[in-house]
């Protein structure tokens, strides 16, 4: 395919192709970039490959992250087309298996219609114990104080629902935005000549100016290992529920850092775990909280900036990396934000006290440790949070 | 078009930024050209450093236009970045009037030009032809609904005050915008703009530079300063450090070297200047033991003196 000339209208074409491509990448594209795009590449002209390299870079990527892809992308493009869907391939891999899905279930599906029918009994029980409301009060009581890796999985379903409901007042902070208040710390001076316009110019009361209250923002950091897959779950739909008002921002860690907040995106607590399990692909393996840490502080250290931030570390402590680059990450962690804290589903255990040095360290320089392994636990949590982080 | 903005080509930007001191690269140049020709503002990304700033200065410098300068801050509202009314002189004037005034010549005396506190985006409409250059100032900082406003004001280039009618600016103005990206920007911001992402400089464009800025020092030193903060930059040692050290930095080191007579670069004098390089105790403490490995020699080329 080569360059037309731009007035026999063949350059359009190419353009609009290749931002229609862009967009099958995933960049954020609509067809007004598109145009600014085309108008650039009129004003820089097609001579020097470079030149219009530069001026498609500039109209049609807004993300730095993005500008990989679209230098692959416009090699590709306006060498080899055959090349661009391979790429996209490459670069698409869930597109390729959605479309083998379609297929696999039909067949899942006729042998699982034939399994159901011989154990005709079996999908009904579960679903009895899923929406029954009419629990005994015994159940419920054993349900609020069972250890989460205790439950069987329908009941482990049922909690994870109730633990949605458990409402999170959470910590706010003195804005810089100001409000309409009686008493404030500066004079309203609009609404005193509006409201003195009313009164033939009199000034009957000063009108003042508070500070907003805004939520904390917070970072959540969650140990997928294999010792913490229940908690990790119920936490993850609890705390997504939660914070839907709070600025956030999740990451799950085990081996290596994985960002959820694509996941965390998504209004729908059952879409946001989906999505969290397509996302994580360490999960149930091994956790080195430090070199986590390290990446976070690599790579994402720009938005820790104001010290404001939340932290919840969510981990058993049991991690298997150095115990110095842990502490001084964690040294890191806590000069950079307002609050740290461990929740620790290990205080399930009545006598425990940390021996791992994980543990250890998290104990010494952590905020606060709380417990989370039932109901109860994250009962206290809800109400205990804004008192243990400082104002 | 030309005329006005007095720019023909990208060579001819690169030339005229060269000439006032910014060495932009192609890329750089590129996104410039094009928002001055198409007329929409620039969104400028980059770490800390890198010359952000500078460019708004530059371009003011080689458009002959003047700088207006709105510096963001969290919680910045409408009234700090656009207008404001001088209400405590409207209320003086207002208790001088006699008994028995005319309320609607008070109301035109209340409301007139002397009592408009103007700010930076008010200002930069009004400029007189052919117009400012407008740098809004670390973006990020402001707030979502500050951008809200922006992205109205970016769209229309025009301002309704109620008292006064619509202000619309003759000739939009040149619209840098930087950010840190310590959050992600709104895409409606996004979309209006065009977008280029500054990165640090390799080690020919730091050394070109150092050398226009820092004509004192000797060739041979301005080839181990930009070796030596290329090095600091790239793999293996950059992991090491929090912040990598940014082009402003450099350039005061390199002063700060010539103002102690050095010719050669060796660990003392690194060790004594190295606060201005960078700034956080942990990244000095991790420089130490890397010394050695930055002050070697270039296998290749010699240092010419």
């Amino acid at each position: 395919m080569q360059l037309g000339d731009a007035r026999s209208g063949k350059m359009a074409e190419n353009i609009i192709g290749f931002g229609r491509t862009l967009r099958r990448a995933g960049l954020p594209m609509d067809s007004a970039r598109i145009g600014v795009g085309l108008q650039a590449a009129l004003l820089v002209g097609i001579e020097a490959k470079a030149d219009l390299h530069a001026a498609l870079l500039a109209t049609l990527v807004c993300r730095q992250q993005d500008q990989v892809v679209f230098d692959q992308l416009f090699d590709a493009y306006f060498r080899n087309p055959e090349l661009t869907q391979q790429l996209l391939a490459q670069m698409l891999p869930k597109a390729t298996q959605a479309s083998a899905k379609p297929k696999r279930l039909a067949r899942a599906q006729e042998a699982l219609a034939a399994v159901r029918a011989a154990l005709n009994t079996q999908p009904r029980e579960e679903e009895k114990i899923q929406f029954d409301a009419a629990l005994s009060a015994s159940d419920r009581v054993r349900l609020r104080h069972a250890d989460f890796e205790s439950l069987s999985a329908s009941e482990f379903r049922l909690v994870e629902r109730l633990a949605r409901e458990i409402a999170l007042p959470w910590p706010q902070l003195n804005a810089r935005r100001l409000q309409s208040a009686l008493h404030g710390i500066r004079l309203d001076w609009r609404r005193a000549l509006r409201e003195s316009a009313r009164h033939d110019g009199e000034l009957l009361f000063l009108p003042y100016l508070a500070r907003r209250l805004e939520p904390l923002p917070v970072l959540l950091l969650i140990d997928v290992s294999g010792s913490m897959e229940r908690y990790a779950r119920l936490m993850l739909a609890f705390l997504h529920h939660s914070t839907q008002r709070v600025a956030r921002s999740v990451f799950a860690f085990g081996n290596h850092l994985t960002d959820l907040n694509p996941a965390f995106r998504l209004t729908d607590t059952d879409a946001m775990l989906v999505q969290a399990n397509r996302l994580i692909n360490d999960f149930a393996g091994g956790t080195q909280i430090g070199a986590s840490l390290a990446e976070l502080r690599r790579t994402q250290s720009r938005q820790l900036v104001g010290r404001r931030i939340v932290v919840l570390l969510i981990s058993d402590g049991l991690d298997t990396g150095r115990p110095e680059q842990l502490a001084a990450e964690l040294d890191w962690l806590k000069r950079n934000c307002r609050s740290l804290l461990w929740l620790n589903p290990m205080l399930r255990f009545d006598q425990y006290q940390p021996t791992a040095h994980g543990a250890k360290a998290l104990q010494k320089k952590a905020d606060g440790v709380l417990a989370i392994h039932n109901l109860e636990r994250l009962e206290e949590l809800a109400r205990s949070l804004v008192q243990l982080v400082k104002r | 078009m030309t005329g006005t903005l007095g720019v023909d080509s990208i060579d001819a930007l690169i030339k005229a930024l060269a000439a006032v001191g910014y060495q932009a690269e192609r890329r750089l140049a590129t996104a410039v050209f094009l928002s001055l020709r198409l007329q929409r503002p620039l969104l400028l990304e980059g770490e800390p450093g890198v010359g952000k700033t500078e460019l708004a200065k530059a371009l003011a410098k080689v458009l002959d236009r003047p700088l207006i300068r709105l510096q963001c801050y969290d919680g910045m509202e409408q009234r700090e970045a656009l207008y404001e009314w001088n209400h405590a002189a409207q209320l003086m004037h207002m208790r001088a009037q006699p008994e028995g005034a005319n309320p609607e010549q008070l109301e035109h005396e209340i409301y007139q030009e002397k009592y408009l506190i103007r700010r930076p985006l008010l200002q930069a409409l009004e400029a007189p032809q052919p117009g400012a250059v407008l740098l809004i100032d670390e973006v990020d900082r402001a707030d979502a609904p500050f951008e809200a406003f922006l992205l109205e004001y970016l769209g229309e280039f025009q301002v309704s005050i109620p008292e006064f009618g619509t202000i619309k600016a003759a000739s939009a103005p040149v619209t840098i915008l930087t950010s840190n990206r310590t959050r992600d920007l709104n895409d409606a911001v996004k979309r209006r703009c065009l977008y280029q992402w500054l990165d640090y400089p390799e080690r020919e464009r730091e050394l070109s530079i150092v050398r226009e800025q820092v004509p004192q020092a000797g060739e041979a030193l301005s080839q181990q300063v930009a070796t030596f903060v290329a090095r600091l930059r790239s793999a293996p040692f950059v992991s090491a450090f929090s912040r990598s050290p940014g082009i402003a930095e450099s350039v005061e080191w390199a002063k700060a070297l010539v103002a102690l007579n050095t010719l050669m670069l060796d660990p003392e004098v690194v060790q004594n200047t190295v606060g201005i390089l960078f700034k956080q105790r942990e990244d000095i403490a991790a420089l130490e033991p890397m010394l050695e490995a930055l002050l070697q020699p270039e296998p290749d080329s010699e240092p010419s003196i």
